[in-house]
């Protein structure tokens, strides 16, 4: 075993000792305490981490003390008129009893009592966790936040949180969302941090019946910033996901998304893009599980990777049996911006109905030369014609963003992210 | 004549059988010493019994892959014989009534000649005259061309330095589990060499060598295409054949030097066991293919038989300008299972590659494509198209898509496909109403849906993979 | 302006240009027809230097330079439209953002100070309006899912907003129905300047109806056969091209 791990198993054994938390909160962290305590580390050959090495995680220990700082800077993030909590440093910082929410939503936290109901029924059950980052989030996340958004409340200000690595200590945080029958709601995860980190967090969400979900998620972890997340969300009859995830990459980071039909006739939207900038490593894993029939899945996945970096996508498709009139569509596109760029993918499907329609599709090309031509004819520069090509690739998923104002801070964040990548085909 | 008849058919016999070994079955097991008493008998040379024992070694330190879609029974290879000889007459059935009606109905309706059933049903007859023929004429025609087609064992001693040159240089001694057992030992297989420049005058198969259909579950066959040459490869019969063997782990080598193409066309329906998926054949082939510059490997299979099928014929596109294609149907029914594809690696620049697979599963099957293509950092402007189609009968089967992608270069262009669809009612119904009934409506459809890769093999086999098709599909509509 | 002296081009080993002259003064508008395959489309190709076109003899000036050693996009802002045959779809880039940039290049090499993104759009809201394309045309993307009419109505678009000195349109004509016709023809028409040259690429005489051509060349395995004034394209539509002794049957296109 490993230095961190063995942190982190003593820590979670002294809070144990400690009876820290809430009742329900105990009982799941010794559970998920002794799977840990008998889960292999991965390795190269462990299939799920194959193309994501663990050196950067190995070779460091746990330092799992919260921040002992009372003031802390906000992270440059855009205003977007959205109720925003914050958890920095493995802390709540945001007290969220003093927040002025609209009618049909409440948020507890991870200690809160009342939420006991919620979060025994939830709470690592909608994708339980199995590899070792998802149990270390689950025994040692101390600050996180449960929303409960009430049946048929629409709820029009988008909910924000905002994770942040900070130096020197490790950032764990949970969200646990229920968006309840008829009810509408938009959350958007922010994590961000470049200092030297180590950071896990893993959201739930259970959308009930006829519910939507506007979900985004951006992992913007670089540099030393390491950052293992996990997304998992279960969907009941007729409702809708729509799903944005953007993510940079770091030493190590790596994000799992799951979605788990319940009911027929829902729908998922998701769409994923990731730009890694020189030596930026992130690995996308997806699994969509169509337990029942009619549910429809637009999945598409672009990244742009740049010089020296290395990207890995997984994405599966399963379709149970007697999941008929499924329709699935999966599609990643990548582009490799230097010969040493590394891009792996794979897409699945695993099908057992017969009265489905699925496809995916994955391609990895370089700039098409007839656009590109198309593009010096008109007089633009070879590298602005390059930089606006790529981009076009990203842009279609940006263009899809349905908030304005996310779509358009997003298009000038990304967009200059791009321009400052290098383009070395030749 | 009759003393090229005899050598003809009984190659075998004169492949390093001393006569009073001749009637030996080795009893089960294998161990090092099982393998030195093999290669003794076969009359094998020093290098080939070390090349043997130390693929054994790697087999030992190896473990049997562990693919998630197969569900296998463990193999106990200590339950295996490592080397039967060749059933003798007698031990045959002695004539057609004593084999199963089931495998007789289907030679009735593929149409197949009378001593040719008797031959894949393993029936005791002396010498199939028209066969013999065809036999002697086209080893005469070969020898011309300057063609080198025989048994392995044979090369082994005929042509020393080419077997040695070539053997294990495509699918090393321990590239697999399955290789390196292969490796360890092997019986026989086919060994062929084509001259420079040289096109190969005619199709070679091993339907033309039916003397050595039972050659074993460790089949080796080596192909080698030198400069500029041609050859086209046919491998398998087109009936159902009978087999003893429930493991059978060949091992197939092309090597296509500098502009030379080498096509090699499979249609493989060994006994897929009963409706419970019980006593069919293990199939675990490891076959691969290395193009040298502007070379050309085209894979083209036709899979419905087995209970459990595990191959994936590959090419290793090292050349400049090489091209590598795989053209693949799949038909699973019963409880059969197959996990096939390919793989492509591209080391050099402007390679190519086209994978084009049809699965179709039926009844409780599952059906797996599982392939990887590769870019090489060097692989400049290399290109691939993938196109995985895969079409299910009935609600109780499984189809699954594998496909891994990984490129190391910003100019090469990787492009992967999938769908999944089923035989449509529209479709269906049209048929019906036009007076075909549905058994032969669906046969109908699932050719046109695998017709792209039907006329990449050679005419009469696409003929008879139809028909082979029609009869595999029986009872699995409705 | 123009001036083509003995060019001689091809692709991989194929010649396809094989010794043409061509001067284009200042306003002249020249039509060019001959049977497909003659070279026609190379010949825009290789003076817009499109990769894969190797000159292999003669030159061609811009305004006394040459024409031939300059990169693409140096040509384009140097003056020199291409209208497509087959105009490029681009997904996700926005017409809007693709012209800004590329008009913007322009002003740039001018010593022009860039159009700012609201000067730009009422600019280009005027060109859209000039062509019949509805508005919402400047946020799609490229070409992106618009039909072949749609396209090429794109194509005078984007020259009526470079203002170019000499504008090749290759087969501009080609799928365009009669009111198409009429459109794009309207546009190149309000483009013809005593400054600004045109090459105007056709098979058929009923674009010439629209723009009156000064000078029509005959150009067949890839030399110009035959040049002449407007008459020259109604002979040929009548007798198609056998008076030249070309056996050429004309194809359905």
């Amino acid at each position: 075993m490993n230095q961190w791990l063995e942190d982190v198993i003593a820590h979670a054994d002294t809070q144990a000792a400690g009876h820290a938390g809430a009742t329900w909160l105990s009982r799941q962290r010794a559970l998920s305490l002794d799977k840990l305590k008998d889960n292999a580390w991965p390795t190269r050959r462990t299939e799920a981490w194959r193309n994501t090495p663990l050196k950067p995680i190995e070779s460091r220990p746990a330092l799992l003390s919260p921040m002992a700082i009372s003031t802390w800077q906000e992270p440059a993030i855009p205003d977007f008129e959205s109720i925003d909590i914050y958890i920095v440093g493995g802390e709540l910082k945001t007290d969220i009893s003093t927040l002025s929410l609209p009618a049909g939503i409440s948020i507890y936290s991870l200690h809160d009592e009342k939420a006991a109901a919620l979060a025994s029924q939830f709470m690592g059950k909608i994708k339980p966790e199995t590899h070792v980052f998802g149990l270390v989030n689950d025994v040692v996340a101390d600050a996180g936040i449960i929303i409960d958004v009430a049946e048929d409340a629409v709820i029009s200000t988008p909910l924000r949180l905002i994770h942040t690595a900070t130096e020197g200590v490790e950032n764990h945080s949970r969200l646990l969302v229920n968006v309840a029958k008829n009810a509408k709601v938009t959350i958007l995860e922010h994590g961000i941090g470049e200092q030297e980190s180590m950071n896990t967090s893993v959201s739930e969400f259970n959308v009930a019946d006829n519910a939507t979900l506007h979900h985004y998620r951006f992992a913007f972890f670089t540099q030393k910033a390491l950052h293992v997340g996990g997304c998992h969300f279960q969907i009941g009859e007729s409702s809708y996901l729509n799903s944005t995830i953007v993510a940079f990459g770091s030493e190590l980071s790596k994000l799992n998304v799951d979605v788990n039909y319940l009911g027929e006739h829902a729908k998922v939207d998701m769409n994923a893009m990731y730009l890694l900038a020189e030596g930026e490593n992130f690995d996308l894993q997806s699994v969509i599980e169509h337990a029942v029939p009619n549910g429809t899945t637009d999945e598409k996945v672009r990244g742009i990777i740049g010089d020296r970096a290395r990207a890995n996508f997984g994405g599966r498709i399963h379709i149970h049996p007697d999941a008929q009139k499924t329709l699935a569509e999966l599609n990643n596109r990548n582009l490799l911006l230097s010969r040493r760029s590394l891009v792996n993918t794979k897409p699945e499907l695993e099908i057992y109905a017969d009265d489905v329609r699925c496809a995916h599709g994955a391609t990895i090309a370089e700039i098409d030369e007839t656009s590109l031509y198309y593009l010096l004819t008109r007089g633009i520069p070879r590298s602005k014609a390059l930089v606006m090509l790529n981009f076009g690739f990203i842009q279609e998923l940006i263009n899809a963003i349905e908030d304005e104002s996310i779509r358009n801070w997003l298009n000038n964040m990304l967009s200059n992210r791009f321009q400052s990548m290098e383009v070395q085909v030749s | 004549m009759i003393d090229e008849l005899d050598l003809a058919l009984d190659r075998k016999y004169e492949a390093g059988f001393v006569t009073d070994i001749q009637s030996e079955t080795f009893e089960p097991g294998l161990d090092e010493s099982v393998i030195r008493r093999l290669s003794t008998m076969k009359g094998e040379p020093e290098w080939l019994l070390e090349w043997r024992l130390k693929a054994y070694r790697s087999w030992l330190e190896m473990e049997s892959p562990d693919w998630a879609n197969l569900d296998i029974e463990p193999v106990d290879y200590q339950s295996i014989s490592y080397y039967s000889a060749p059933k003798s007459m007698k031990d045959r059935p002695q004539s057609l009534d004593e084999v199963d009606p089931e495998l007789i109905r289907t030679y009735e309706k593929l149409g197949i000649p009378l001593h040719e059933q008797q031959m894949l049903a393993g029936v005791a007859v002396d010498v199939v005259f028209d066969s013999v023929s065809v036999v002697t004429t086209f080893r005469e025609k070969l020898a011309e061309a300057g063609v080198i087609f025989c048994p392995i064992s044979e090369a082994v001693r005929e042509h020393p330095e080419l077997v040695k040159k070539y053997l294990g240089s495509v699918v090393a001694r321990n590239d697999n589990y399955f290789s390196a057992l292969n490796s360890a030992v092997f019986t026989d297989g086919s060994f062929v060499y084509i001259p420079k420049g040289v096109t190969c005058p005619m199709e070679l198969s091993t339907y033309f060598r039916i003397n050595e259909l039972n050659t074993g579950q460790f089949e080796r066959t080596l192909i080698v295409a030198d400069e500029g040459s041609q050859l086209s490869y046919l491998e398998g019969c087109t009936a159902p054949q009978r087999d003893d063997n429930q493991l059978h782990a060949a091992v197939v080598e092309l090597v296509a030097l500098d502009d030379a193409k080498i096509k090699y066309s499979t249609v493989q329906n060994w006994y897929p066991g009963d409706e419970n998926g019980k006593g069919g054949i293990y199939n675990f082939v490891t076959k691969r293919g290395i193009a040298h510059t502007n070379a050309r490997i085209s894979w083209t299979q036709v899979e419905t038989g087995s209970a459990i099928t595990w191959k994936y014929p590959s090419c290793i596109l090292k050349g400049d300008n090489s091209v590598g294609e795989f053209y693949s149907v799949a038909l699973t029914r019963g409880r059969q299972q197959a996990d096939t594809g390919t793989k492509m690696l591209h080391i050099g620049k402007n390679t190519r590659s086209t994978i084009i697979t049809k699965g179709i599963s039926a009844g409780r099957s599952s059906n797996a494509y599982r392939g990887l293509v590769k870019m090489g950092p060097k692989a400049d402007n290399a290109r691939n198209f993938t196109e995985c189609d895969s079409l299910l009968i009935g609600d109780k089967c499984g189809a699954h898509t594998f496909p891994y992608i990984e490129s190391r270069n910003p100019t090469a262009i990787v492009e992967h496909e999938a769908t999944t669809s089923k035989v449509s009612d529209e479709q269906m119904f049209l048929c019906q109403q036009r007076g075909l009934d549905p058994e032969k409506a669906v046969s109908m459809i699932v050719n046109g849906f695998c017709k792209e890769v039907f006329k990449q093999l050679p005419m009469e086999f696409a003929v008879e993979a139809g028909k082979l098709l029609e009869i595999s599909l029986e009872g699995s509509v409705g | 302006m123009l001036s083509i002296q003995n060019l001689h081009a091809g692709i991989e080993d194929k010649s396809i240009i094989k010794g043409i002259d061509l001067t284009i003064n200042p306003g002249e508008v020249h039509a060019i027809m001959g049977p497909n395959g003659s070279g026609k489309s190379t010949l825009g190709y290789v003076l817009s230097g499109r990769d894969g076109y190797e000159v292999t003899e003669g030159s061609a000036t811009l305004n006394g330079e040459d024409l031939l050693d300059m990169d693409i996009e140096e040509r384009a802002v140097a003056g020199f439209f291409l209208a497509f045959q087959y105009p490029v779809e681009i997904p996700g880039v926005s017409n809007m953002v693709f012209m800004k940039e590329a008009v913007n290049a322009a002003r740039e090499a001018r010593k022009q100070e860039p159009y700012t993104a609201g000067e730009f759009l009422k600019l280009a809201k005027e060109a859209c309006k000039q062509v019949q394309l509805p508005l919402d045309f400047l946020k799609r993307g490229v070409n992106e899912g618009f039909s072949g009419g749609e396209k090429k109505r794109n194509e005078i678009m984007q020259m009526i907003l470079l203002q170019p000195t000499i504008c090749f349109l290759d087969e501009t004509d080609s799928g365009l129905d009669i009111d198409a016709l009429q459109t794009v023809a309207n546009g190149v028409n309000s483009q013809r300047d005593p400054n600004r040259s045109f090459v105007v690429v056709t098979h058929y005489q009923r674009l010439l109806d629209f723009i009156e051509p000064d000078f029509v060349h005959i150009l067949a395995d890839g030399k110009i056969v035959q040049s002449g004034d407007a008459s020259l394209a109604l002979k040929v539509e009548k007798e198609g091209y056998g008076f030249l002794g070309i056996n050429y049957v004309e194809e359905d296109v």
